[in-house]
């Protein structure tokens, strides 16, 4: 009942929200026009870090529940980084519900907060490029090369931000 | 999980028994007892009871991510959750009013209008009783510091205490 028009109201807020005042690094629209549960972001590869240049589209899928839950966040553009999956799921500590922590890296602190919205988000996945964290990899190979063998993890995230250009 | 849990039992002795029995009743209560109850714990006792399942038994949520029927709820998870119960209503709640510093709740995005049920935390953060009851049940956290909520109700509770 309440739980559906509550999320799908604040979500129709954001929007409105970020098409009146854009934020620097991203834009963000719905993916199909009836449905306030599915985003698709652009984000720009943050300057002056290795993704600079690139252009990333990535989907939010948001759960009835939110802001109670956490949206999960998909890259659809391939991209090479130690936090993102190799389907392009992202894996950051505030997209995970608090007590979900399963290996106790994460503090609660850092997790999911009802007080985040598709803003507070990008923004710590902009940050997230800028600064990936290889405590916890997503993608463990892209992490290893990062720490061990970063020429090739460079011209790995090049191809991409290529690619990106070429989409 | 289980040898600890007996073990905590056997270590509380009848002192956890006494309280385990009480609090599992406040899980159940709502159907016989509600005449008794206070018009605010009616209105807490209904916030926990909006979500209900397809054959019309609430939820709960013994982890932030697990959601299950209270009939599927162990008995250790009933009394977690009926002790959070228990803690929430002990937070200070009332009415917003236009002399009031914070003009929007930030979980609902909505600004407060005089008449709102409001939910003061200990940390002083204020937000609907509706957004913030249902965040607590899942974490016991203000979602604006990130306080731990029993910490800071114990403090609390130490300070007036010395007065």
């Amino acid at each position: 009942m309440g739980e559906s028009s509550q999320s799908s109201l604040l979500l129709r807020k954001q929007l409105s929200e970020l098409n009146k005042n854009p934020v620097e690094g991203f834009s963000a629209g719905l993916i199909d026009d009836v449905d306030i549960y599915k985003w698709e972001v652009l984000i720009i590869g943050p300057p002056e870090t290795l993704y600079e240049g690139g252009f990333f589209k990535a989907h939010l899928f948001f759960p009835k529940e939110y802001p109670l839950r956490p949206p999960k966040m998909k890259f659809i553009t391939e991209i090479w980084h130690p936090n993102i999956d190799k389907n392009g799921d992202v894996c950051i500590s505030i997209l995970h519900e608090p007590g979900d922590d399963k290996w106790g890296y994460e503090k609660a602190s850092e997790r999911w907060l009802p007080v985040h919205t598709v803003e507070t988000i990008l923004i710590s996945v902009i940050s997230m490029l800028a600064d990936p964290n290889d405590e916890s990899p997503a993608n463990v190979d892209a992490a290893k090369e990062w720490r061990e063998n970063f020429p090739e993890f460079k011209k790995k995230v090049a191809k991409c931000i290529r690619r990106s250009q070429e989409e | 999980m289980g040898n600890c849990l007996s073990h905590f039992c056997s270590a509380m002795g009848n002192c956890l028994k006494g309280s385990a029995s009480d609090d599992v009743s406040l899980l159940r209560g709502g159907d016989g007892t509600r005449e008794s109850l206070s018009s605010d714990q009616i209105h807490s006792s209904e916030i926990f009871h909006q979500q209900l399942s397809e054959s019309n038994v609430p939820e709960y949520y013994p982890s932030p991510n697990v959601r299950r029927p209270l009939n599927q709820l162990t008995e250790e998870e009933q009394i977690k959750i009926a002790k959070r119960m228990g803690l929430i209503q002990h937070l200070p709640s009332g009415v917003f009013d236009e002399s009031a510093k914070p003009r929007e709740c930030v979980i609902c995005m909505i600004d407060f209008v005089p008449g709102d049920r409001v939910r003061y935390m200990p940390c002083m953060h204020v937000y609907h009783v509706k957004c913030i009851d249902d965040w607590l049940m899942r974490s016991f956290t203000c979602p604006s510091c990130m306080e731990p909520v029993d910490v800071a109700l114990f403090l609390t509770y130490e300070t007036s205490g010395h007065r």
